[in-house]
């Protein structure tokens, strides 16, 4: 039984075979492939076979075959692509709202912020982001969304408000 | 290579999947190849010349059988068409015509 389930095309190989090739080709090319596996097992041996079935994958790797790159993105990659967009748009969201007070430093002395604050505020707000981009991947329906952003989003409210003047005369309160 | 000329695998693959009479298909058109020239082809050449060839209307192709070899896809059967039978014959005349305008001396001293 083992033996059996040994005996198979390399998953990873076929894999990738199926992502790059034209979709009207996958199911011609994919069983010659199969078949030519087989072949190959019962004439060299399942390892030899498989090294063979990954170097006809890698020659199938070619422009008449891959066709159309438009059908590469019809995968969940669409969805991976958008969801590491966002995430680079806040992790550069950061250090830009942080130019703020720092900008605002150079004009008026209301704002007097140390190098510390920058800190405490930076990893406050890339937490947050980082936690609402969690919440966003994990959780599918909408409503789970805006409440559980809504939630980290009044969490850091709070902090800052903690931080800033002391609401709730926790020991790291500021005045 | 134009519509109207065949590079030398086109060529060799249309008379291969004339020889094959409907039976042709992606392994054994490979296998008869492999067999009759003793040359070594890759599954991803085969397939850019057929699907060439198909685009130039000189093999027609449906899909056929499945078997447990081929973990249950179905074979795609190539046959040679009318445009595809013209264009091998034209090319068997261009090859004599060229092999008759051989001086016979040429061969006579190799």
């Amino acid at each position: 039984m083992m033996r059996q389930a040994e005996n198979k095309p390399p998953r990873i190989a076929m894999n990738f075979f199926r992502w790059f090739c034209r979709p009207e080709f996958i199911e011609e090319i994919e069983g010659d492939l199969t078949e030519r596996f087989y072949d190959y097992s019962a004439k060299y041996g399942v390892k030899k076979a498989k090294w063979i079935f990954v170097k006809e994958v890698l020659l199938l790797f070619r422009p008449s075959i891959i066709g159309n790159i438009y059908h590469l993105a019809n995968t969940n990659s669409t969805v991976m692509k958008l969801q590491n967009k966002r995430l680079i748009l806040i992790l550069a969201a950061v250090p830009t709202l942080l130019l703020i007070p720092l900008i605002a430093m150079q004009f008026s002395t209301v704002v007097d912020w140390k190098i510390m604050d920058f800190i405490i505020m930076g990893v406050l707000l890339l937490g947050t982001g980082v936690l609402c981009e969690l919440v966003l991947r994990k959780v599918k329906s909408n409503r789970g969304r805006i409440i559980l952003c809504g939630i980290v989003l009044l969490v850091f409210l709070l902090v800052w408000a903690e931080l800033a003047v002391g609401i709730f005369g926790y020991p790291f309160a500021g005045s | 290579m134009s519509q109207y000329h065949l590079g030398e695998f086109e060529e060799i693959v249309l008379l291969t999947v004339a020889i094959l009479n409907g039976e042709a298909y992606g392994v054994n058109i490979i296998a008869e190849i492999e067999d009759r020239l003793n040359r070594k082809v890759s599954l991803g050449a085969m397939q850019t010349v057929l699907k060439r060839l198909e685009e130039k209307d000189l093999v027609k192709s449906e899909f056929g059988e499945t078997t447990k070899a081929r973990g249950g896809k179905r074979k795609r059967l190539y046959e040679i068409t009318a445009s595809g039978r013209e264009i091998v014959q034209r090319t068997k005349a261009q090859r004599n015509s060229l092999w008759n305008a051989i001086p016979k001396v040429v061969f006579k001293f190799s």
